[in-house]
Order: C-alpha cells, then sequence, then structure tokens
C-alpha cells in the first residue's frame, strides 16, 4: 500500500547553507529510520552531493535533453543511508528557462508516481535562493510540498529572501499551497546576531525551529564530502542537526505567512542599522576611555 | 537582443495591450506581421516560435480576411518544452541552416514569437552570424505580447531596411521615386487592389513608385531602391510613420504625411497635387491627368446621380454613416461617405488600438469631414463597447448604414442597418483586386453600398418597390 509522504521544502538564500542543512535533515532523518528522498532544485545540481561522497550526479533535465521520453526513475539515486537522491538541474547559465526546467522535474516526479513507489516518508525539497519566478514557486503550489522552512542567517539580504517567500506563500495559501512551518536559523553564533532573527520572527509572527550555531565541524564534513551526520556522528553539531530533524519530523501544523511589506522591511531593517552604529560608536569608546 | 535595446524599439514603447478583455477580435499579434513578409515578392519568414502560432497567424490573417489566401510556406522551429527549458537557438539555427538548403529567396526574415522572448533566446546574434556569412537574412523581434500585427510590421520593415536594404551597394538618387508606406497587407481585405490603385495614379502624374507589397510590386529590387526615393509618402494616420522618421535620418528623405487615403475625385485631385507639389512636379502635368481621370469618374457619377437623386421614392438610402474599422479605412470612408456623398457621421470607432501617441492626431483629422461637420472617434477593440456605442446613439430621422465587419452584422440588423463590410475580419465578401481608394475604387465603394443598400431593401420588401 502507498501512503502519501510528507513533503517539505526548504527555501533560503544561495550560500546560506542551505543544501547543507537540508542534506543533515535528510541524513538525520534516514538515521531515525524514515525512507527520505531529497530534491535538488537548482540548476547547479549540486544539493545532494555531500550525500553521495561529493559525487555529482545526472539531473532529471539531463536526461530530459537527451531524449524526449524520460523514465524518471534513472533519475534517482541511493545516497547515505539509502537516501533517494534526486536533482532537477536546468539550462547552462543564460540560457532558457531554469523556473520551466523546476516545473518540468517536479510534474515528471510526480505524473510518475515516484514517490508513491518508492513508499517514502519524506520528501525534501531544497530550492534555489529566492522565489524569482513561477517555476521555484512549484513547491509551494498546490500538491506538493505541505510544509516549508526557510534557513536564513541575521544578514539583512537573507532575511529579505526569508520575506520574500513568506509573501509568496501566503500568495499560494488561498489555492491550497504550502504554508510555513517555520524559520530555521543558521550560522547564529552571538546574542546579536540572535537578537535580529528573533526579531523578524516575531514581527512576522514566525516560529523559529532551531538555531544552528556556525561550526568547523560542518565545514570539515563539507569537504570530505559528507554531511556533518555522517563524517562527525558524535559531534555536537550532529546533535543540533538531529534536534532540526526531529522537529520537522513532528512538525504538524503550518501556518499563512505574515510578512512584511516593502516599508516596514526597509524600516525596521533602518532601525537594525541605526542600533548596529550606535553599540560599535559605544564600543569604539569605551574602548578609547580604557586606553 | 539586450535589454536595453528591447525597451527602446520605437514599437515596443508606444505599444500597449488593450487592458481587460476583448470580445471579437480585430487584429492579430505581432507575429501575424508575417504576412507582411509573405507580401513581398521574394521573400519568406522563418519563424522562431510555438507549434501553431505562425500558421494560425496566417491563416487568420488571410483566410477571415476576404478569402485572400496566398502562398504560406513557412518554416517554424514549432518550440515546445523542451526548447523553453534549455533555450530554443540551436534548434533555429538548425531550421535555418536545412531552410537555406531546401528552400530558395531572395531574403530571409527570422521573426521569433513568445517564447525564444520570455526564456531569452539570442536569436539576434545567431542571425548576425548568418549574416556574416553572406546570407540574405534579417532578425525581427515579433514578440505577441510585445505588439499587433500593426507595430509588429513595423518591427518587420525596420528590420529588413536597417538589416538588408542598408548593406546593399550605393544607389543613385532620383528625384521622381517615392516610397509609399500604406495599408497593412492582408489585415485590410482590399490591399492589394488598393496599393495597386495607388500606384497607378502616383504613376500618372508622372512619379516613380516603391508600392513594396503585394502583386503591384516588383518586390525586393523595390526594396533595394527604398534609398535611392526622395520622398516617403505616409499614407494613412499613423502605420509607417515611424518607418519614414527612421529613413528620413538614414537617406536624407523626405516624408510627406497624409492621414487620410484618398477616395473619390475631389480628395484625389488634392492629393495628388499635394504630392506633385512636394515632389517638384510640373503642375501642369498633373493637372492634365487629374482631368483625364475626372472625365471618367466624373460620367459615371453623373449617370449614378439618376439613382442617388431620383430613386429616393423607391429606395430608403441611408443618411448616417457608422464606421466601425482600422483608423486608416475609418477616416478615408468618413471622408468620402460625409464629404461627398453628404451623409451624416453617426458612430465611429478605431479599432486597432493605435499607439496613445497618435491618438490625437487621428481625433484631429476627423474634423471638417465636410465643412463644419466633425465626427469624435471611438478608440475602442472591444466589439461588445463598439456596438453599445452604436446602439445608444440617439437617431431622429435618421436611416443608419454600418460600414465595419462581419463582427457588425448583429448590431447592424439590430439598427435595421444595411451593412458594407471594409474592415477586418471579413467573412461575408470575396476579395480579389477590387479596390476602394482613389479614382476607381471610389466607384467600387459606391456601387458596392448601394448595391448592398438595395439588396436589403428587395430582401425586406420581395413584393416590390416599397415606400
Amino acid at each position: 500500500m502507498s501512503r502519501k509522504p510528507k513533503q517539505i521544502a526548504i527555501y533560503g538564500k544561495g550560500g546560506i547553507g542551505k543544501s547543507t542543512t537540508t542534506s543533515n535533515i535528510s541524513a538525520a532523518l534516514v538515521e531515525a529510520g524514515y525512507k527520505v528522498m531529497q530534491f535538488g532544485c537548482d540548476p547547479k545540481a549540486d544539493s545532494t552531493t555531500t550525500l553521495r561522497g561529493g559525487e555529482y550526479i545526472p539531473s532529471v533535465l539531463d536526461l530530459l535533453a537527451e531524449k524526449r521520453r524520460v523514465d524518471a526513475r534513472e533519475a534517482v539515486f541511493k545516497g547515505f543511508g539509502g537516501i533517494y537522491c534526486v536533482e532537477a538541474g536546468g539550462p547552462a547559465p543564460g540560457v532558457g528557462c531554469a523556473g520551466r526546467g523546476i516545473i518540468t522535474a517536479v510534474e515528471l516526479l510526480k505524473q510518475q508516481r515516484i514517490f508513491e513507489d518508492l513508499d517514502l516518508d519524506y520528501v525534501i525539497y531544497d530550492v534555489l535562493g529566492d522565489v524569482v519566478c513561477g517555476g521555484f514557486a512549484v513547491p509551494v503550489r498546490e500538491g506538493i510540498a505541505e510544509h516549508v522552512f526557510t534557513v536564513s542567517s541575521a544578514d539583512f539580504m537573507a532575511i529579505y529572501a526569508a520575506n520574500n517567500l513568506f509573501r509568496g506563500i501566503e500568495k499560494f495559501s488561498s489555492s491550497g499551497g504550502a504554508l510555513l512551518g517555520g524559520i530555521i536559523a543558521n550560522s547564529i553564533n552571538t546574542d546579536f546576531q540572535r537578537d535580529i532573527i528573533e526579531d523578524f520572527a516575531k514581527r512576522t509572527s514566525t516560529p523559529i525551529v532551531q538555531y544552528v550555531p556556525r561550526s568547523l565541524t560542518v565545514t570539515q564534513a563539507e569537504l570530505s564530502g559528507k554531511t556533518t551526520i555522517e563524517a562527525a556522528p558524535q559531534s555536537e553539531q550532529a546533535d543540533v542537526y538531529r534536534a532540526l530533524a526531529r522537529h520537522i519530523a513532528e512538525h504538524e501544523t503550518s501556518k499563512v505567512p505574515t510578512p512584511l511589506s516593502q516599508v516596514e522591511l526597509r524600516e525596521w531593517s533602518a532601525s537594525w542599522a541605526e542600533h548596529i552604529v550606535r553599540m560599535e560608536r559605544a564600543d569604539r569608546e569605551r574602548a578609547r576611555a580604557v586606553a | 537582443m539586450n535589454v536595453v535595446s528591447q525597451i527602446s524599439t520605437d514599437t515596443s514603447s508606444s505599444f500597449a495591450a488593450q487592458p481587460g478583455p476583448i470580445e471579437q477580435v480585430r487584429y492579430a499579434c505581432a507575429l501575424g506581421a508575417l504576412t507582411s513578409v509573405i507580401a513581398v515578392e521574394g521573400a519568406i519568414p522563418i519563424t522562431h516560435c510555438g507549434p501553431g502560432c505562425a500558421s494560425k497567424q496566417f491563416h487568420a490573417l488571410s483566410g477571415i480576411s476576404g478569402y485572400q489566401g496566398g502562398e504560406f510556406h513557412v518554416p517554424s522551429t514549432n518550440i515546445g518544452n523542451k526548447e523553453v527549458i534549455f533555450g530554443g537557438a540551436d534548434r533555429l539555427d538548425e531550421l535555418i541552416t536545412s531552410t537555406l538548403k531546401v528552400m530558395e529567396a531572395e531574403l530571409y526574415v527570422v521573426q521569433s514569437g513568445c517564447i525564444p522572448g520570455l526564456v531569452g533566446d539570442d536569436v539576434e546574434n545567431l542571425v548576425k552570424g548568418y549574416q556574416r556569412r553572406g546570407v540574405p537574412i534579417v532578425f525581427a523581434e515579433t514578440l505577441g505580447y510585445r505588439g499587433t500585427n500593426f507595430t509588429g510590421h513595423e518591427t518587420v520593415v525596420k528590420a529588413i531596411i536597417e538589416q538588408y536594404v542598408a548593406k546593399q551597394p550605393a544607389v543613385p538618387k532620383r528625384t521622381g521615386l517615392v516610397n509609399v508606406w500604406a495599408l497593412l497587407p492582408y489585415q485590410n481585405p482590399f490591399w492589394r487592389g488598393d496599393l495597386t490603385e495607388i500606384r497607378r495614379i502616383l504613376e500618372g502624374i508622372g512619379l516613380e513608385v516603391n508600392i513594396l507589397f503585394g502583386p503591384a510590386s516588383e518586390g525586393l529590387s523595390e526594396w533595394r531602391a527604398i534609398p535611392s526615393a526622395a520622398v516617403n509618402l505616409v499614407l494613412g494616420p499613423w502605420l509607417g510613420l515611424s518607418i519614414a522618421r527612421d529613413l528620413e535620418a538614414a537617406y536624407d528623405q523626405t516624408t510627406l504625411h497624409i492621414p487620410a487615403l484618398p477616395v473619390g475625385a475631389r480628395a484625389t485631385a488634392a492629393f495628388l497635387r499635394k504630392v506633385g507639389d512636394h515632389a517638384g512636379l510640373d503642375r501642369r502635368k498633373v493637372d492634365a491627368f487629374i482631368a483625364r481621370e475626372e472625365k471618367t469618374y466624373y460620367h459615371y457619377l453623373r449617370d449614378f446621380a439618376q439613382f442617388y437623386a431620383g430613386c429616393t421614392s423607391q429606395y430608403r438610402l441611408p443618411s448616417e454613416v457608422n464606421i466601425v474599422a482600422d483608423s486608416a479605412y475609418a477616416l478615408a470612408v468618413a471622408k468620402f461617405l460625409v464629404g461627398d456623398l453628404g451623409l451624416n457621421p453617426g458612430v465611429v470607432v478605431i479599432t486597432e488600438n493605435p499607439p496613445e501617441s497618435e491618438r490625437a492626431a487621428i481625433r484631429a483629422a476627423f474634423r471638417d469631414l465636410a465643412p463644419g461637420i466633425d465626427a469624435d472617434p471611438l478608440f475602442e477593440s472591444d466589439g461588445h463597447k463598439a456596438h453599445a456605442a452604436i446602439r445608444a446613439h440617439p437617431r431622429v430621422g435618421e436611416l443608419p448604414i454600418v460600414f465595419g465587419s462581419t463582427w457588425e452584422t448583429g448590431i447592424a440588423g439590430e439598427i435595421d442597418a444595411p451593412l458594407v463590410e471594409i474592415s477586418y475580419p471579413v467573412t461575408d465578401e470575396v476579395v480579389l483586386s477590387r479596390s476602394y481608394i482613389g479614382y476607381r475604387g471610389a466607384l467600387q465603394l459606391i456601387e458596392r453600398t448601394y448595391t448592398t443598400v438595395v439588396r436589403q431593401s428587395t430582401e425586406e420588401n420581395p413584393e416590390g418597390t416599397a415606400l
């Protein structure tokens, strides 16, 4: 009997640690005994490399570029702990339409009932950066993912991207699209960074599912082509990812986000910027006084 | 094509889609300008668009526009999902290469449609590669969402001028040579006959003519002679004006803009004198031609007068003219029906969504159709609204007639008016060489108009004379 897997989409600004986080969630879930698929939705097709010892896999669209009829199973590869790895792929930079590529890849797996046939517990979509066009919004539209999480640091640009994502989710929420599960606060090492991301979460009434500190363990694992769960299973950082995976596994109810408007967002970041300047000045004056 | 040059293209900056849905369409999309290429003897379009785009545009414009038919041999990339994702430039490259092998033409015009525009195919660079190899090929970006077949026509014409005509060996100036930018081929069901008549009368006063499109044209040899001309004659309210302005700058030519296509002896004589003076022709020669033409024209008109004046007791001759048409024909017909035949202007609806920048001038052209008699045209592409305006128009003691498209059959019936089909789409007329312009065209317009009036009257009263 096939059942419907729980489908989760993870978004965030490029370079924020989205694929690292997603791969570690997948690894932690598979370690906990679940059947998991990780679906990379980025033309770079590098979401699942740390699940496969640093190795790239052919993407759904690579297959489509070669032949008209594609068996989507040919694009499914097993990775760490039996995780099913899929990359949507896309055109070469500067040509074609990557958004349409994502739509086609997701539709293809859906049409060919791959999720049901593999009897999955979780499908985790790792989606490129901003919701720049309709294609990248596909995982949040009706009938794909149910829950969306965003990876964000305390960096303003990352928060802008998160807020844009909230707007995308809000738009589709009335037509049966995915809802917002919460923020995964990444690279949060200081109280100050924590204050910023917490304030944004409060303003948008969004829960923070987990704080993930920046850690050398992660970098070392990445460099060896592995997730932290695989490379350093005993580490503190691995436990952080396990906790995150647990929260996501247990997560039941997502909600319609309440994004800030363009103006509100600008005012909000400006007020924080002023605050930062004031604090730095105070620090400098204190340093001078001591001298 | 980079973004900046796309945005700065004249036609795109002046084009704005009619807001909201349109009932009963009266024009095609920019890709439909492939009919302008087909109208040039020796040129073929190569279309880079989705399946069906090219053939639908052609058949819509040639079939339901007086059943004009025509040579539709148009290679197309027929792009689909794969080309959307990965880009379609390779597919187009393949198609151009194959086309060059199997289709002979003096000029190939690559036209891109919506999809390549959306996904950003670099068609311009691809075509430039062929140009560098000496292939007579040009690229026109006729993205469907960037304009209508009117603006697409200007895009195509400019592409041919800039990328083909300009590359030809320099040609000496010919003072008596005129480039004519008039009706939109295929969109106007009578364009072939009209361009033939325009050529005839211009040659009649002693000019040489590049008519450029249709059976009266000599094809691409005329296009290559465009730079030789002294004058660009823009005949119509706005279409072709921006082409003429470009040419003016490039080839030291002058532009003569005459908004109203001349219908009938009065307008045609005035038109010919104006063109003759502008081109510096001997006025006596011009007048001599006019006199010859008028002799024939007024002979017919004198005889027609017996019907027009005497038979009003038998037939209810219309007194109020209502028009639903492109601005070119709307203005031409309004001037003739009001100015020459003495009808009152009713509702005039202009349907081709002309650029905002040209509307004030179009409106102004409808003033003084006859001394002191103005029409106030309504710019409306939506059939429902056009018909509502005709329905709502107060008519006391007037017998209306409608000049419009087949879409106007219903509203004409409602107000008990005969309908003369002059504008797109036309499905109740088969049109070959008929013209409604100039001397000969005016006589045919009178024939068609009053045949329609008489027929309607006899259909309503089959037993015999009414009234």
